[in-house]
């Protein structure tokens, strides 16, 4: 066990020495920079998601949200001027109210039925972008979403470029799954598991089982607003259509490829599989029919995803030990 | 005073009166048993009192305070914790966390804690794995603490079932059949833990169809029968109550 906590450890570290230095070692390069920043986007909004796993829930809202956070940042920004330092937490903030009223419906459905009501709360929310036109700019969405500026007194850091932007990016998501990780290793995290693994026993061991779901989705949807809020001030341009419910649907896909018990899980499977969507756009129109092709070989040749990689290996090595 | 009371208790499911008027009255410190043919309403008192279902009407008096009306974990703070008829536990996780999760009630949880980890959270976090070490001693599965809850012989997982109840720091035990399915060596141990149990002062109610275990085991035993107390006393009375035999075991019936 202490083990295996050592060298956990060691990979995140590996992992976080490795995001540092990663430009550096690609040369500055644009576009793998754009894709490095993809992949942190992708890593936090997979890991937010899957936190409401950890309870036992597949929400189909979690674009939405992402959405939510975007557009309150990027209507703060072109409509009142304030930047998106304050977009990023009021994003956040506004992302986690909605998300608590709709949870106190949402969550007392289950299993398939939260499904169904998840997407429609998604999909209701990508609606409502598009049909109030003066509000949020309806299908044509917003435009000149910009990065903000830092300035630290001896030098002025403007993120609107690259490099700038994808270290800010990666501070943020290595927040978002730093405060995941704390509340999942936590005696928090083990109340969710529990309420995951039954649900009946957890109330009648006295857990508030239907407080606990309303305040974790309520997190797990500011951190996917505080994503969203990154997202739109990267990509200057956002749309109903960004957070529709493929957005949510690749989060979930790579969750699931990563793995569900552990939270590298889905930062393993956000990382890989951003990096494979991005090889296939060689492919050019049957881009989506190769990725389908990786996530079904992905599941057939590894179940439990790429979390029992490790396992998988040390139990290798044991064996051809003897 | 009574522990718990129970008043005038109907429970219908549509039109099916599972419970039918009982009158029940728990004291302190007792083991009381709670026998009656299938589909007498034993379990249906249990989910009742639990919380897990609402009442029609009627009164559930716990400690002096009413608590039917309140959720099952509201139930279970005061003090009121029952176990499962089919092992119910949390199958994925190790068999001291089971138990951890049992005693999260009485340790101080807050999100900033978790998220800071303060040295209060660790402090807290260190003290209730080592409860539950004491009580997985207790039922004796002090030595298995690392193993899977799913992988357990039947009677450990028993066991541990109860453990996770006495994690919530119960005055009132409600056990739903605890010896079913067990052999005799189980049986045996699990009389002698709930006996165990009583002698730390908590009060246990159970349902079990073992006779051997019953009448063995109980101070006071209450006969449930379609919905309606018919007999309450102890075993030796409830064992020569001729409308027991008759409803219960059949008249022929030759109780051991």
């Amino acid at each position: 066990m202490e083990q295996t906590d050592r060298s956990s450890r060691i990979a995140w570290a590996a992992l976080l020495l490795a995001s540092l230095i990663a430009p550096v070692v690609v040369g500055f390069d644009k576009y793998l920079i754009h894709v490095g920043i993809i992949i942190s986007l992708n890593v936090a909004l997979a890991t937010s998601l899957w936190m409401i796993w950890s309870l036992g829930f597949i929400s189909f809202a979690h674009a939405g949200f992402m959405g939510i956070g975007a557009y309150t940042s990027a209507l703060l920004f072109t409509k009142l001027g304030l930047s998106m330092w304050y977009g990023l937490w009021l994003g956040a903030a506004m992302s986690g109210a909605i998300a608590l009223v709709i949870a106190l419906p949402l969550m007392r459905t289950r299993a398939v039925y939260f499904f169904m009501a998840s997407w429609a709360v998604g999909e209701v929310i990508k609606r409502n972008f598009a049909y109030f036109r003066d509000f949020f700019g309806g299908w044509d969405g917003v435009f000149n979403i910009r990065a903000p500026k830092l300035d630290l007194g001896f030098v002025e850091v403007n993120f609107a470029d690259r490099l700038a932007y994808y270290y800010l990016a990666l501070f943020f998501v290595v927040l978002t799954v730093l405060v995941i990780h704390r509340i999942n290793n936590s005696r928090t995290g083990m109340i969710y598991w529990s309420i995951h693994e039954n649900e009946l026993l957890a109330q009648h061991a006295g857990i508030n089982v239907f407080r606990h779901k309303v305040i974790a989705f309520t997190i797990a949807c500011a951190l996917a607003g505080l994503t969203g809020a990154l997202y739109a001030h990267y990509q200057t341009y956002i749309s109903p259509k960004s957070f529709d419910i493929w957005k949510s649907e690749f989060a979930l896909v790579h969750v699931i490829v990563g793995g569900l018990t552990t939270v590298g899980g889905p930062v393993a499977g956000a990382i890989s599989l951003t990096v494979v969507d991005e090889l296939l756009r060689a492919t050019g129109y049957f881009r989506t029919v190769f990725f389908g092709a990786v996530l079904i070989a992905a599941v057939l040749l590894l179940p439990g995803g790429l979390e029992t990689i490790p396992g998988r290996l040390r139990s290798f090595f044991k064996r051809s030990d003897k | 005073m009574n522990q718990l009371e129970i008043r005038k208790l109907t429970m219908k499911f549509g039109g099916v009166t599972a419970i039918d008027g009982i009158d029940l009255s728990v004291a302190e410190g007792e083991i009381r048993g709670l026998i009656g043919p299938n589909g007498a309403g034993k379990t249906t008192l249990f989910n009742a009192c639990s919380g897990r279902y609402p009442i029609t009407s009627g009164e559930i008096i716990f400690g002096g305070e009413r608590v039917h009306g309140l959720k099952p974990h509201e139930i279970c703070r005061k003090g009121l914790v029952r176990t499962f008829q089919h092992v119910t536990l949390f199958k994925g996780f190790s068999v001291l966390k089971n138990v951890m999760v049992g005693n999260h009630l009485h340790a101080n949880h807050s999100y900033w804690g978790s998220l800071l980890r303060t040295p209060r959270t660790r402090r807290s976090e260190a003290e209730s794995a080592r409860r539950a070490r004491e009580i997985l001693e207790f039922v004796g599965l002090g030595n298995i603490l690392d193993r899977e809850a799913a992988g357990l012989p039947h009677g450990h997982q028993k066991a541990l079932g109860i453990a996770i109840a006495l994690a919530a720091q119960p005055k009132l035990l409600l056990l739903d059949e605890p010896c079913a399915g067990m052999n005799n060596d189980e049986s045996r141990e699990m009389i002698d833990l709930v006996r165990r149990i009583r002698d730390t002062g908590i009060t246990v109610m159970l349902i079990e169809h073992d006779m051997k275990v019953v009448m063995g085991l109980c101070d006071r035993i209450t006969v449930l029968s379609f919905g309606t107390c018919i007999a309450e006393g102890t075993p030796a009375e409830v064992r020569e109550n001729p409308e027991v035999r008759e409803a219960y075991l059949g008249s022929q019936a030759n109780v051991a």
